[in-house]
């Protein structure tokens, strides 16, 4: 069975969003079939931070709908990561005065049970080995990349189905940006739907199965990265060549 | 020279027991909320009279007493959420903060009144007190001051596991230094609002008891210990409960010996200066860090 053939685990539907009067989505409409890797690119504060955090009940939907797997989407943030939403923001957002160690167990705060928790953190410490090492570290404390990893290590901890990661690559090194994209790739390979929000369509080129560029909060140009890498006048018409 | 020293140590402790309890259920919901419950004054009183109402109108046990007085605290913790906190969460956000202040600021006026009907303005003596001391040579301990020492740090102690160690302390910690973060991890923050405002209002009464047992009771018994909490957040940094402990055990003591030294009129004087100072040159408090705007 081919991804497109694969049922989607993640529907959008002409959604509009955005923060109190001003919308800034309007009318996106996409699928991600299960196991897909699916990358948003576009400029600067176009909205692409806003998806995520649309899908994820962050920023309440105005219209439109959302399903996970094949299920209304909860309004609620709590309800919707019960789903096995997991969502890695922008900037990581870590809870700057715990520890790594307990950054992840928040992670897995909903976890069924101790056992549960514990392969999870075996699974984090195999991909991720620095976190290990760095585990009783505040959290504050870390560098970019660390933080960026931690983040993702706590995403995973989250043990949710679909992954939603948001410009891992801003405001880091070009070698840590390799390393943040080499646990990405794993993790595509492990078999997790990923839905990645990113400014440069030639950091996704080799990992993303298919692309929407998103403009001024609407979907301009969907397709394979290849293609959106070959056409010239888009990239020059939306992300500055 | 010694027995003055004692005695002087012994209220500083004493006093500073009673200020930590109360800065405690204070700082908790400024910390995890960035609400400033002006109602906790008025909670802390509740207390004190749920205690007497049980244990000298109904003549039960005092640890059924005490046990009312800190169930009546939770249950105005609890009430205050659904009623007044939730309500204000769901409007903008961005005003809670200064609306959420000037309503506890009319719930806590409002429940004073209610307490001074219920009970007339007269002052009434704390049922659950301990009375006698224990003499080591020229060394005077008040059984009453030992229990209020012992049982807040018994408190204060179960407070820090309870944030350090439970999944529920994990989830009011994380809510407190990220909220939308505490959110994508699964936590319901509404849920965790109103078990903060239920464990603060649950302190707030055992305070209200500790409080009226070294006084006695009266409608607005609570105003000084708020007062004084409010200082000692100021001073230790707004939502910082290990130093809010600290900061009132140190200026409680520092209190006691301004009072010894300079006269009982200057004791409260003494921590306004403190506070005067604290902000001057260190604005987040003594041990906080520059405050971001949780809502």
């Amino acid at each position: 069975m081919t991804l497109s053939e694969k049922p989607p685990v993640l529907s959008l539907s002409n959604i509009v969003s955005g923060y109190r009067e001003l919308t800034v989505l309007k009318g996106i409409s996409f699928d991600v079939a299960a196991g897909a890797f699916v990358t948003v690119v576009g400029p600067n504060g176009h909205g692409k931070s806003t998806l995520l955090k649309t899908i994820s009940g962050l920023v309440p939907l105005k219209q439109g709908s959302i399903g996970i797997n094949g299920s209304p989407a909860p309004g609620q943030p709590h309800a919707i990561a019960a789903l096995g939403v997991a969502h890695v923001p922008q900037g990581d957002m870590l809870f700057p005065e715990m520890s790594v160690l307990e950054n992840l167990l928040m992670g897995a705060y909903l976890a069924p049970s101790r056992a549960e928790i514990d392969r999870r953190l075996d699974e984090v410490y195999t991909l991720l080995p620095k976190l290990a090492d760095r585990r009783h570290q505040i959290a504050s404390s870390l560098s970019g990349g660390e933080r960026r990893m931690a983040g993702i290590g706590r995403g995973l901890m989250m043990g949710g189905e679909i992954l939603l990661i948001d410009e891992p690559s801003l405001g880091l090194a070009p070698l840590v940006i390799e390393q943040v994209y080499g646990v990405i790739a794993e993790l595509s390979r492990s078999g997790r739907t990923i839905l990645l929000v990113e400014e440069n369509p030639a950091r996704v080129a080799d990992l993303a199965d298919h692309l929407h560029l998103l403009d001024d909060g609407e979907i301009v140009w969907s397709g394979p990265p290849a293609e959106l890498l070959a056409r010239d006048e888009l990239l020059a018409t939306y992300l500055g060549g | 020279m010694l027995d003055i020293l004692t005695s002087i140590i012994i209220a500083g402790l004493t006093t500073g027991a009673l200020y930590a309890l109360a800065t405690v259920g204070l700082s908790l919901v400024w910390g995890s909320m960035g609400m400033l419950n002006m109602a906790h004054a008025a909670m802390l009183t509740l207390g004190g009279y749920a205690a007497f109402s049980l244990s000298s109108a109904l003549g039960l046990p005092a640890v059924v007493g005490f046990a009312g007085a800190v169930l009546a605290g939770a249950i105005a913790g609890g009430l205050l959420y659904v009623f007044i906190v939730r309500n204000l969460l769901n409007n903008d956000k961005a005003t809670f903060e200064s609306n959420v202040m000037i309503a506890t600021v009319g719930i806590g006026i409002a429940l004073e009144n209610a307490i001074l009907l219920t009970f007339g303005g007269q002052p009434l003596k704390q049922p659950i007190s301990a009375t006698g001391s224990l003499i080591i040579g020229p060394v005077n301990l008040p059984y009453q001051n030992m229990l209020i020492v012992i049982v807040v740090i018994a408190l204060m102690a179960l407070v820090a596991l309870l944030l350090a160690r439970t999944r529920i302390g994990r989830a009011i910690r994380a809510t407190a230094q990220n909220r939308e973060a505490a959110q994508l991890m699964g936590v319901a923050v509404n849920r965790v609002y109103f078990q903060v405002l239920v464990l603060s209002g649950a302190l707030a009464g055992v305070c209200g008891v500790m409080v009226s047992s070294m006084t006695q009771l009266s409608p607005p018994l609570g105003n000084d210990p708020m007062l004084k909490a409010f200082i000692m957040c100021v001073v230790a940094g707004l939502g910082n409960l290990p130093g809010a402990v600290a900061a009132a055990f140190g200026l409680a003591l520092l209190e006691a010996f301004v009072q010894y030294a300079a006269g009982a009129r200057w004791g409260f004087p003494s921590l306004l200066f403190v506070v005067i100072a604290v902000l001057i040159w260190r604005p987040a408090g003594l041990f906080g860090r520059a405050q971001i705007r949780r809502m």
